[in-house]
């Protein structure tokens, strides 16, 4: 009888150390999958929607799951330093506006997609990779993994690989590139462009 | 017959360009990079070039030049072909030239070793040309049979040869240079290389309108085009060769360093990641070369332990000999 009780009080102590450091901060899993899932409810009422109700709802759902000042800084690789201070926060004003409006314009409609967990890998550093999977009925499948880095206040999203395609060193090529070859004032034009131009889609 | 003739000799000169550009290519991807250095260290900039594009200038012309053929002469074509075909027909002709594919898919499926693979694929095959009516159907899919990519150019990776440049070619786009040798022995597996022109025309109308969406993407993605296509391609390939497995983490764990670097310093900056491709695949030729080396080091090492062991045996053994034979004096 006494060891039944103990063995009770063991398992309700489990559930409540457990419980009370889940409470406490989201796991790298769930803050994919609660992003995936708000993505996804947004393209159930995507027409509806439409492209400034789309952006709207993804506004907070991007910038809660992206560590986006984090992606500004790594876009533009060694030439962040050389920023001014006043162009380093109209570069991330524009990444973030960007990376939203692409979730706005490229998620737009509803054909029966579903996300699914795959697996998540260790990185060397300290990082976690989730993988997942986008099923689309009648066309392949598409890989999303997603890279994530802990901040101070819960995992976050740094980089998209869909089919091993990484959305940050596609990013950080082009805009280096640019940077490098036309100065920073061109780069916020063509960012600024890209962002018009889903908006009026 | 004259123009049997025509289309045979048109291709031997296809092929002779195509070989010519490649032993071009090879012989001078030395001899450039080591002056592309040479020309950063004298004028003591850091070099912004990318290794994996040497050619950047040739290419960047060359896509421009695909560019505008395609506005002004493939995308007309495959609009209309896309708003005015019916789209079982459209479908009907992907699955064809993709059935015809299948053959130097299961070449491929074998020569890197994939044998299980090459069965599935060639149950597609044998499925889709019987039941799929010559390919135009796609049963082998609805049978569970899974369409797999695969090509020389990846043969070619999986057998250790090193990517090399990147090229935009005239009408047929980019590779590298060893996906051109690659793209010529693929060509040669497919029947529709052999058929005539319009066949080889319609296989190309249809790569175009199927990659309607992808360009679409580009346009609207990317703020330089060319930069965009490039490690797009570089990285896909590298996702294709290792059939998906390994290139999330082979494609984090560069920019990983670099995310954690510029946390943990901020101010020591590291000069090897600078505008150089974060492209692992990059690292070819040399690397390659420094790895053979090594691994020929370790064999060696491990071939001289073993030979040590083996004499301490063969002396023990010596002098149980000894023993036993002084013993039975």
């Amino acid at each position: 009888m006494l060891r039944k009780i103990y063995f009770i009080f063991v398992l309700l102590l489990c559930l409540t150390v457990s419980s009370v450091s889940f409470a406490d901060e989201q796991s790298a899993r769930q803050v994919v999958e609660e992003f995936q899932n708000e993505l996804l409810a947004v393209m159930k009422d995507g027409k509806a929607l439409g492209f400034k109700g789309r952006y709207d709802k993804l506004d907070g759902a991007v910038r809660k799951s992206h560590d986006l000042p984090k992606i500004a800084r790594i876009v533009v690789g060694k030439q962040w330093e050389e920023l001014s201070a006043d162009q380093q926060v109209r570069l991330e004003k524009a990444i973030s506006q960007l990376s939203i409006s692409a979730y706005a314009h490229n998620f737009k409609d509803f054909s029966g997609e579903t996300f699914t967990f795959i697996s998540e890998e260790e990185t060397g550093r300290g990082g976690v990779v989730m993988h997942t999977n986008l099923h689309i009925p009648g066309e392949k499948d598409v890989k999303f993994d997603y890279m994530m880095k802990k901040k101070d206040d819960g995992w976050r999203i740094i980089n998209i690989i869909a089919d091993g395609v990484s959305d940050l060193a596609l990013k950080r090529s082009e805009y280096t590139s640019v940077l490098s070859r036309d100065g920073f004032d061109a780069l916020i034009a063509k960012i600024t462009e890209k962002i018009d131009n889903y908006a009026a889609q | 017959m004259v123009q049997k003739c025509q289309i045979a000799g048109g291709k031997a000169v296809f092929f002779g360009i195509l070989l010519m550009t490649v032993v071009f290519f090879a012989a001078n991807a030395g001899a450039e990079e080591q002056q592309a250095e040479e020309e950063a260290v004298a004028s003591g900039k850091p070099e912004v070039k990318s290794d994996v594009d040497p050619y950047e200038g040739f290419n960047r012309a060359m896509f421009e030049f695909n560019d505008y053929l395609d506005d002004y002469v493939a995308k007309p074509i495959s609009d209309a072909y896309l708003w005015a075909a019916p789209s079982f027909l459209k479908t009907g002709v992907t699955n064809f030239f993709s059935n015809l594919k299948d053959i130097s898919v299961i070449l491929n499926d074998h020569m890197q070793g994939k044998f299980e693979q090459g069965a599935e694929d060639t149950g597609r095959l044998l499925a889709n040309s019987s039941l799929g009516l010559l390919g135009f159907v796609d049963v082998a899919t609805d049978l569970g049979l899974k369409k797999h990519e695969e090509d020389f150019g990846q043969t070619l990776a999986v057998w250790g040869v090193p990517q090399g440049s990147y090229l935009v070619l005239p009408i047929l786009g980019p590779t590298t240079a060893r996906g051109l040798p690659g793209g010529v022995v693929d060509a040669a597996a497919n029947p529709s290389f052999y058929v005539g022109m319009p066949v080889q025309l319609v296989s190309m109308l249809n790569t175009r309108a199927n990659a309607e969406g992808a360009l679409k993407f580009i346009n609207e993605a990317a703020i330089d085009p060319y930069v965009f296509t490039r490690e797009a391609y570089l990285q896909n390939q590298q996702h294709l060769i290792s059939d998906g497995k390994i290139s999330a983490t082979v494609n984090v764990l560069p920019l990983e360093d670099e995310i954690f670097d510029d946390e943990d310093a901020g101010k020591t900056t590291k000069p090897n990641s600078a505008g150089k491709s974060v492209q692992p695949a990059a690292n070819n030729g040399s690397s390659t070369l420094n790895k053979s080396l090594d691994s020929a080091v370790t064999a060696l090492d491990q071939a001289s332990v073993s030979l040590q062991e083996t004499d301490q045996k063969l002396e023990k053994l010596k002098k149980a000999r000894s023993r036993k034979a002084r013993k039975s004096k």
